[in-house]
């Protein structure tokens, strides 16, 4: 039909259509449903603004809420807020469809069925309480009961903390995948060992000329992207010297290295190298204007710059360049990120690349390296960082001999994020109880016995040490900006019902009747500090103005100057990268990448997430698989074709994105799909990349290695387009979808 | 050929006839629109302005918003109930909405008079002006079921705008006075 009518022909049709369309009656579809009880001064009509803390990822960016009629409408970056400066991502903004989630738990549920059964069924928080105390108290040994938690808020981790260890349970394990994918506890680990502070490094991306960025995707989901954004547009807008310099060392082009000045895909496993051939360089050379590198050239010593060279596949020649361009600027910073942890050498990479900011005397300077001055009060000292991932491993093992009698999983989703291969389900299956405070029926809650669901975050309260990320001390803190909407309980809260229901040394532990008492007590320590935005005459007025401002932070940046104190007293090595699979049977380097939308996964269940386009392919909705042109063509795979992605330890299908922002040799897939629960708009969608991964990505490493592992690809038949907005017309030309 | 595209392909020349019809379709349509946008709307209880209006219950009583906000809006099942809990108990129509209250629901009201979502309309000049809610919303004193009497669109809002001291007709007709 449409090839034979004609505009004019449309124009006079529609014109018919619309005045028949005057016939019809207005139809009304909107109803006015007015408030049963209205929330004390609420005026119709009018909006209030919450300031609150966005719990979507673990930066902690201050957001302020419009709230209208009580219901919350809009989600907008604290512009007081010394972090993001009210600034706020996608995810920030989706976190309402967090909030009205059709998937939410209403209620306290328990799994008639047995675990798995996905049969639940509601039950009173009383009678759920009455019997996770009881089981608390029928385990004799105490060390038998765990926590898993993710990066949950701070005030509720010192209440888990406190809990445990008043009735002689061990600590809570911190660990989710996103935070294992920023590398945070890797980070904090390198501070300790070179600056004797157990804190994450803060780059002072803003005041600086060049930037290294060895795979931190700083401006996606690294750390404090909102930040860095902020702090990224600062430094090219040229306030120092011009406009600043940017080079992305990534074997992938992420949305990071598409911005960047310079974007060497170099080959997984060689960055150590080439951090150490640049540091050699400048030791040999005598570059930049910071007097004798004689200090340093020991940590050089058995460095040979064509061997580095060679083994990163670069020339020597661009390494010299990039060496003198970063040694002769005034300023400069070099960046070791997440994606290093990843890699089997990675460690000796992050500390190849600090190692150029020690020579280069970059440690506590303008534009250089900081560590977060501390928040003056005892509450707030030593913010919560992710367990080694061998306390993991270790609760693994434990749960599997059975030596765990009650597991409580909190803010994190473990049976999804870790790979099967890391044994998490089957020790789960030798845990009697297994209870998860997840708001949502995600694939832990289904493998739980109750699921005692938390308030989401726009409703419940909280507090959290922005770290790292601004400029000085700041605590940010999270109030409910509507009333639940459904008979959800606080996770906090209900630790403390506990605690009080088992009296003795852990009620005596717990005295606060609610986590209000509690985070209001917490705020009084800040009372009266001189460094202070504000300040009241009470504790009262001083908790009150928290919560207008969002939190607490300093008038004035201040940042910890840290000292290199342990600087190694060898040469540094490159490691060598090992890969799982051999490379005949298995060609391709296997890169798994938090997609910056939907992040480790926790972002699947919103689909404004799940339609925002991914920056560099546009594609949506679903997973790919990243194949460069060169091997796309070896392979004979075209663009939307279905593969099959095999590694020694798993397979899964993916169409394929053929796109020239990738290396030959190496296979990229986003994760944040393959969920089987979490809701319509998450299950059953795309593939679940972490389920490539084998043992020797878990066990007995102390961190988990996403990134060694080797794979093969096996083209399918079928073609299976993908939702995108935009793709290449084969010549490199975009076109709209 | 879809039945579309035979109705756009008829002859180019539009006969006497046809252009009567088509000015008494427009006509037509227009009068119907109208009609049925001032049409009084189904509403979940038969609740009545003039019982309330004759028990000498003020506007502002129910709807205090227009002093202080943009809306007026509609009350709460909570203001309702905390008359009707003694008042008229025995009434079907109180009966009906007791029942939301012991429910604890809201009730579903069609809504009578409606800006457009385009609009920036605010209550609270208009009040400030002297306007009357009668001078907008009619006599609602007086009506058993409320239906709006006025369409409520830019024509009306300006032929009022227009009337007023000169000093204040450039900014009041001014687009960004409504549509920001």
């Amino acid at each position: 039909m449409a090839s034979n009518l004609s505009r004019r022909q449309f124009f006079k049709a529609a014109a018919g259509l619309g005045v028949a369309t005057g016939f019809s009656p207005t139809v009304r579809r909107v109803l006015l449903e007015p408030f049963v009880r209205p929330p004390e001064q609420e005026l119709p009509g009018k909006a209030t603004w919450y300031a609150s803390t966005c719990r979507q990822c673990p930066a902690g960016c201050g957001i302020i809420v419009r709230v209208i009629n009580g219901r919350a409408r809009k989600i907008e970056g604290n512009p007081d807020h010394p972090l993001n400066r009210g600034k706020l991502c996608a995810r920030g903004q989706a976190g309402l469809q967090v909030l009205y989630n059709p998937d939410r738990l209403h209620n306290a549920v328990r799994q008639t069925g047995g675990r798995n059964s996905r049969s639940f069924e509601a039950i009173a928080w009383s009678e759920a309480l009455t019997q996770l105390s009881q089981a608390i108290e029928q385990i004799g040994d105490r060390s038998r009961i765990a926590f898993l938690a993710g990066l949950i808020p701070d005030h509720l981790h010192a209440l888990a903390t406190r809990l445990l260890e008043a009735i002689g349970a061990p600590p809570p394990v911190v660990f989710d995948l996103h935070t294992a994918l920023e590398g945070r506890a890797l980070a904090a680990g390198m501070a300790q060992s070179w600056f004797g502070a157990r804190q994450l490094p803060l780059y002072d991306i803003a005041n600086t000329e060049v930037i290294l960025s060895f795979g931190a995707n700083f401006l996606e989901t690294w750390m404090s992207p909102v930040s860095q954004s902020v702090d990224y547009g600062v430094m090219r807008q040229g306030r120092l010297a011009g406009r600043g310099f940017l080079a992305q060392f990534e074997p992938r082009l992420s949305p990071t290295a598409a911005v960047a000045d310079e974007w060497i895909p170099v080959r997984p496993g060689s960055e150590a190298a080439i951090a150490l051939a640049l540091g050699r360089i400048i030791v040999e050379e005598n570059l930049g204007r910071v007097g004798s590198h004689r200090d340093h050239a020991h940590l050089y010593r058995d460095v040979s710059v064509e061997a580095m060279a060679e083994s990163a596949d670069l020339p020597s020649e661009q390494l010299r360049r990039l060496a003198r361009t970063f040694a002769e600027a005034g300023r400069s910073v070099a960046v070791p990120g997440g994606y290093l942890g990843g890699l089997s050498n990675g460690l000796q990479a992050m500390d190849a690349v600090m190692a150029l900011n020690v020579i280069m005397r970059r440690i506590g300077q303008e534009g250089g390296v900081f560590i977060p001055h501390d928040v003056p009060a005892p509450r707030f000292l030593n913010p919560v960082l992710p367990s080694p991932f061998s306390e993991v491993t270790d609760l693994i093992e434990r749960m599997r001999s059975g030596q765990v009698d009650l597991l409580l999983i909190c803010g994190t989703n473990p049976v999804y994020e870790l790979p099967p291969s890391s044994g998490f389900l089957d020790g789960l299956q030798s845990v009697p109880l297994v209870v998860s405070f997840s708001p949502f029926v995600d694939e832990t809650a289904v493998w739980s016995d109750a699921v005692l669901p938390d308030h989401t975050y726009l409703e419940g309260w909280g507090h959290q040490v922005v770290s790292p990320g601004a400029d000085r001390p700041a605590v940010s803190s999270q109030q409910p900006v509507v009333r639940p909407l459904y008979d959800t309980r606080s996770t906090a809260d209900v630790l403390l019902a506990l605690a009080s229901r088992m009296g003795g040394m852990a009620a005596e532990a717990l005295p606060w009747p609610d986590e209000v008492a509690y985070l209001e007590e917490s705020s009084a320590e800040l009372h009266g500090s001189s460094i202070s935005l504000y300040d009241a005459r009470t504790p009262a007025g001083f908790w009150s103005r928290w919560r207008q401002f969002g939190g607490w932070w300093s008038e004035k940046p201040i940042r910890e100057e840290p000292e290199p104190s342990g600087i190694p007293e060898a040469s540094l090595g490159a490691g060598t990268a090992v890969f799982s699979g051999s490379s005949e049977a298995y060609p391709y380097i296997l890169l798994l990448y938090p997609s910056s939308a939907l992040s480790d996964g926790r972002g699947a269940n919103q689909p404004w997430l799940q339609e925002a386009p991914d920056a560099i392919t546009t594609a949506r909705w679903n997973s790919w698989v990243e194949l460069n042109p060169t091997t796309a063509a070896a392979l004979g795979v075209t663009d939307n074709q279905l593969v099959r992605v095999l590694s020694p330890h798993g397979e899964l299908q993916a169409p394929a994105v053929v796109h020239p922002g990738i290396r030959p040799d190496c296979v990229a897939i986003p994760l944040g799909q393959g969920h089987q629960d979490f809701g319509r708009f998450a299950a059953g969608r795309g593939a679940q990349g972490m389920s490539l991964l084998g043992e020797s990505a878990v066990e007995g490493q102390t961190r988990l290695m996403w990134g060694a592992t080797r794979v093969r690809i096996e083209p399918l038949s079928e073609i299976k387009p993908l939702a995108r907005l935009e793709s290449l017309d084969g010549e490199g030309r975009e076109s709209l979808r | 050929m879809t039945i579309l595209s035979r109705i756009a392909s008829r002859p180019k020349t539009l006969s006497i006839g046809g252009l009567v019809l088509l000015v008494g379709l427009l006509a037509a349509g227009i009068l119907l629109t109208r009609r049925a946008a001032l049409a009084a709307p189904e509403q979940p209880i038969p609740f009545s302005h003039a019982i309330h209006d004759q028990a000498g219950v003020q506007c502002l009583f129910c709807h205090p918003g227009p002093l202080r906000s943009d809306a007026a809006a509609i009350p709460s099942v909570q203001k309702c109930a905390g008359c009707h809990r003694t008042i008229a108990v025995d009434r079907p129509a109180v009966q009906e909405l007791m029942a939301y209250w012991e429910a604890q629901a809201p009730i579903p009201w069609a809504p009578v008079s409606r800006m457009a979502d385009f609009v920036y309309f605010s209550h609270q000049p208009h009040l400030g002006a002297g306007l009357n809610c009668e001078t907008c919303h009619g006599e609602v004193g007086s009506m058993s079921v409320l239906r709006p009497v006025n369409a409520m669109d830019m024509g009306w809002c300006l032929a009022c705008h227009l009337e007023q001291p000169a000093q204040k007709v450039a900014r009041l007709t001014d687009c960004i006075a409504c549509h920001k």
